[in-house]
């Protein structure tokens, strides 16, 4: 294959996969869209019930489904309704009756602080986890390793997050009950949040380093004499690395579902909390909102996982996906 | 279809035998270990509550008890025994897991064999379908149709089977489609065996067999997603007990007794802990090559 020719098919896989990410968006604008369809009752008497009129009358409720638009066929309120999400307008909270975009704007600070920190802990926790396992491999620190992710991959965050609220803020005062969205703040709910993926990562870069150590390669190497720990980090890492942005890129949904859990646990002002209680208010376009906006971020952060993982293993441009069991495993 | 198939190519010895897989299940450390915590919180949430109090009899002259020889885990806010309502939320909880584990592998195996089967334009739908159900976080899309339909057990183990079944049924069709050049099935093929005959008697059991092995792989996340929705009061709701819901209401207890969130907490871990050491058994019983190192 010439040069010119693998350049220019280069080229034309960004495009092609924004156009992919736009079409997954679009499918799951008219899912999130439907959804709002298969909601049991009726929309006006929420949104009334919402602003504390109990028992509506029948002219107050032909007024305010005239008013969302219920008379105007189904096509229509969604073409209405994906044009105005995609300028980031999600209608009002049938709760508060304020426009969605404002009160987001006002969580969503909180849980970037909250999702960022946890990213920073869970990397900084995974990473010497897993290269010391793989390096220490079938002997005690790894063996130690092993066990003390599993018990964290097998806790629930909210467990977590009980006992830390216990120990740290009850019994030694450290930290506060009620958080305030702030940095300074953000410690207890982060190291809640960051411990699945932190072991998980641990446990999936261990192994992804165990299988490129077994590369015949490798074994060249050791034989002119490199130690393991330098066969691990110069040649192994880089190999293992793909597969753990794959899996990494997954993880985003994965803490953007986890805020619900912590920021309640922490009583956080994020919107995983706000959308919570929009679900038990039956808020229905809030709902609608947070899943939209996540599976932006999780779209996103695949994309991006996925050009950043063609710019260092080549291989991929031609076979659209690292070969072995871990690429498997991280596509789920 | 990019990922699936590699779980099948590893495993296609030790996948087409599932006696095979429960003998070199229970010979590997940690598929024991995890064999063991599950057949122990089967035995509890089968036999556990004809042994331990009733778990919703309230008594308002013991609340929040400390653990005694009466109440082993003491009393919660309404003066229930902990340590029954523990017992009854395996039953919830395991109960639940096991009705959206079952759900996901058959429609997985069903929408699967369909889409190979059919073939055409059947195939690209379900195919589109899998793909935007895999492009979104299942979580999310579980706590959207939770916050659609609304806060119950019912719902929730509707919203982690939506979310759940599209890679099983991604893993089914690819497995499916490479039964396809199989000797024994070209054979049937070739003595005028039916194809949908072919499809039933052939591929069929193999299919099975590694949709129950990945969906056992992903046991786990069922566990932890319903005790997590649970626990946000999505789930399961009052008196019922369940696990997550207990630690919720344990919370606000923390600083008298707390010793009431002891329970509940353990008995997720252990729960989901034994899903992991299953699934990691698996792992590497399907696929030697994980093993080494």
């Amino acid at each position: 294959m010439s040069v010119t020719r693998r350049r220019r098919r280069r080229l034309g896989r960004v495009p092609r996969r924004i156009l992919h990410m736009l079409v997954t968006l679009w499918a799951a604008s008219l899912l999130v869209w439907s959804l709002l369809a298969l909601a049991p009752g009726d929309p006006a008497r929420r949104v009334l019930n919402g602003r504390g009129v109990v028992d509506p009358t029948d002219g107050q409720l032909a007024a305010e489904r005239l008013a969302l638009g219920l008379d105007r066929p189904a096509w229509e309120r969604y073409l209405d309704w994906l044009g105005g999400a995609a300028r980031g307008d999600f209608g009002q909270s049938w709760r508060t009756g304020r426009p969605i975009s404002d009160e987001l704007a006002v969580y969503l600070p909180a849980t970037i602080n909250l999702t960022l920190a946890a990213l920073v802990i869970a990397l900084a926790v995974a990473l010497p986890l897993g290269l010391l396992g793989a390096a220490t491999a079938g002997r005690w620190p790894d063996a130690v390793i092993r066990v003390v992710t599993l018990v964290m991959v097998s806790t629930p965050a909210f467990v977590i997050g009980v006992v830390l609220l216990y120990v740290v803020v009850l019994r030694w005062g450290a930290g506060n009950v009620v958080a305030d969205g702030t940095w300074s703040n953000a410690w207890l709910p982060a190291i809640t949040l960051a411990a699945w993926p932190a072991a998980s990562w641990a446990r999936i870069l261990r192994a992804g380093l165990l299988e490129s150590m077994s590369a015949t390669y490798l074994h060249v190497s050791e034989a002119r004499g490199a130690g393991r720990l330098r066969l691990l980090v110069t040649h192994a890492l880089p190999n293992a690395s793909v597969p753990f942005l794959a899996v990494f890129g997954v993880s985003v949904g994965w803490l953007l579902a986890g805020a619900p859990v912590v920021e309640t646990v922490f009583t956080w002002p994020g919107i995983g909390r706000y959308t919570v209680e929009s679900i038990i208010a039956r808020d229905v376009p809030v709902v609608q909102a947070f899943t939209m906006l996540a599976v932006l971020l999780f779209v996103l952060s695949s994309l991006a996982v996925d050009l950043l993982s063609t710019t260092i293993d080549p291989r991929l441009r031609e076979r659209g996906r690292p070969a072995g069991s871990m690429a498997g495993e991280a596509a789920r | 279809m990019t990922a699936a198939p590699v779980l099948v190519a590893r495993s296609a010895r030790a996948g087409s035998q599932p006696v095979g897989v429960w003998a070199s299940l229970l010979r590997h450390p940690s598929g024991r270990a995890g064999l063991a915590i599950a057949a122990l919180l089967a035995l509890v949430a089968l036999v556990g509550p004809w042994l331990t109090a009733d778990p919703n009899q309230t008594s308002y002259d013991t609340q929040l008890a400390p653990p005694s020889a009466e109440h082993l885990l003491g009393t919660d806010q309404a003066g229930r025994d902990q340590l029954a309502r523990v017992v009854a939320g395996a039953q919830a909880t395991l109960g639940a897991a096991l009705t959206v584990f079952v759900l996901v592998g058959v429609i997985g195996v069903v929408v699967g064999m369909v889409a190979a089967l059919a073939g055409g334009w059947v195939d690209s739908v379900i195919s589109r379908i899998v793909d935007l159900l895999l492009g979104m976080p299942s979580l999310v899309l579980a706590l959207a149709i939770v916050g659609t339909l609304g806060p119950s057990l019912r719902n929730v183990i509707i919203a982690l089977t939506v979310s759940g079944w599209a890679y099983l049924a991604r893993l089914a069709r690819s497995h499916a489609l490479g039964a396809h050049d199989r000797p024994d099935v070209i054979a049937a093929r070739m003595a005028g065996v039916g194809r949908v005959r072919i499809a039933v008697g052939h591929v069929l059991p193999g299919v099975t067999v590694q949709v129950a092995i990945a969906a056992t792989m992903e046991l786990s996340a069922i566990i932890l997603g319903l005790s997590a929705l649970s626990f946000l009061g999505l789930g399961v709701q009052p008196p019922t007990a369940e696990w997550g819901q207990m630690l919720a209401e344990s919370r606000f207890a923390l600083t008298q007794m707390p010793t009431l969130a002891l329970g509940p907490g353990l008995a997720v871990m252990l729960a989901v802990g034994a899903a992991v050491l299953i699934s990691e058994a698996l792992r590497d019983v399907v696929d030697p090559a994980w093993r080494r190192g």
